[in-house]
């Protein structure tokens, strides 16, 4: 690892003055958790490097906002929700990307054998994108509902009921039965 | 809570929180946050000279001698790669843009040379500038016919251009 002996605050001080050495220092160590986001959100590879791209090249313009109030890397996973979301947004044909993928056969999949080995990560990119999107805002980062539509400018009510969407779904795949 | 929001809750305390992206992003970031200081640099130039847009006399010399630079480079330019055909068609284009924009700065300047730059600080931008034009001809070097980073090319050298332009033209001469 490139971090070496030098603390995060002291790389966060010298890429803010445009030392690019300690900003790729920073960007080896959190590439791993920025790239994992992107990729839950977006659900494709390919956009999910360029929404990780977008985010570091965001981040050296915006590096001046941190103030050390919070984590580091509790403000950048939150800079990096916000950019991908933004990016997801400007990306051609997103409603009808979404349209789309709402109406697509996920019913269509296998369910999985009712295995304690489940890989969790893989059902959740087979879920519609606002299910899905709003699973991993609310469901695996922690977010309240609240943050959740106004970050994807939707109703709670629809925040939450795309939550409960997503998990009936994760049911079915995973093949377990309504209890 | 039911029985599978146990067994959810589970599965995401399991889900690893890093993943790593199966190719290098770094080179793109690089790219792009060198691009950005190449646009700072010029924004800074243009906050001490918001209103330039005179073109001086001896600016219209320099944009005549960078025409006739171009029309010389445009006839003896097949010429010139020959003597390196090893190399492709895409990066003598790259070259022979790098030589007439060499050409072009140095011309502007020597025109200049009698005038005082506005801000300190320009020649520490025009620097970035260079930096941020040799990091993408780094990578034409390995993908001489990526036009997104021919073009890219093509921006840094026009900001180059419009920096010492808008840094050299005497306040009394603008508009």
């Amino acid at each position: 690892m490139v971090f070496g002996n030098k603390s995060e605050n002291e790389l966060i001080s010298k890429a803010k003055k445009g030392d690019k050495q300690a900003f790729r220092s920073l960007y080896d160590e959190h590439i791993g958790r920025v790239y994992a986001l992107c990729y839950r959100l977006t659900g494709e590879k390919g956009m999910a490097e360029d929404a990780s791209q977008e985010v570091f090249i965001q981040l050296w313009k915006k590096l001046g906002n941190f103030d050390g109030q919070s984590q580091f890397s509790t403000w950048l996973h939150s800079v990096t929700a916000n950019i991908t979301i933004s990016y997801m947004r400007k990306q051609k044909g997103w409603v009808q990307r979404m349209f789309n993928l709402e109406n697509s056969g996920i019913n269509e999949m296998p369910a999985e054998e009712n295995s304690t080995d489940v890989d969790l990560e893989a059902l959740v990119i087979r879920l519609p994108e606002r299910a899905r999107m709003v699973f991993v805002l609310h469901a695996i980062e922690g977010y309240r509902h609240e943050d959740i539509a106004s970050m994807l400018n939707m109703a709670v009510g629809s925040s939450k009921a795309q939550f409960f969407r997503a998990k009936q779904l994760l049911k079915d795949f995973m093949g377990v039965d309504d209890e | 809570m039911s029985n599978f929001d146990d067994k959810l809750a589970q599965h995401i305390s399991e889900i690893s929180k890093e993943k790593q992206p199966e190719r290098d992003l770094w080179r793109g970031i690089e790219l792009g946050i060198t691009s950005q200081q190449g646009d700072a640099s010029q924004d800074d130039a243009s906050q001490d000279d918001a209103s330039s847009s005179t073109v001086t006399s001896k600016q219209w010399m320099a944009i005549a001698a960078s025409v006739c630079l171009v029309t010389v480079l445009w006839f003896a330019a097949p010429f010139a790669f020959k003597a390196d055909e090893s190399r492709s068609d895409g990066y003598a284009l790259i070259d022979a843009m790098s030589m007439q924009q060499q050409q072009q700065v140095n011309s502007l300047l020597a025109s200049y040379e009698s005038t005082t730059a506005l801000t300190e600080d320009w020649q520490e931008q025009l620097k970035e500038l260079d930096d941020a034009a040799d990091v993408i001809k780094a990578a034409l070097k390995d993908d001489p016919d990526n036009s997104a980073l021919i073009k890219m090319l093509h921006h840094v050298y026009q900001q180059q251009i419009a920096l010492i332009e808008r840094v050299h033209a005497p306040k009394w001469q603008q508009i």
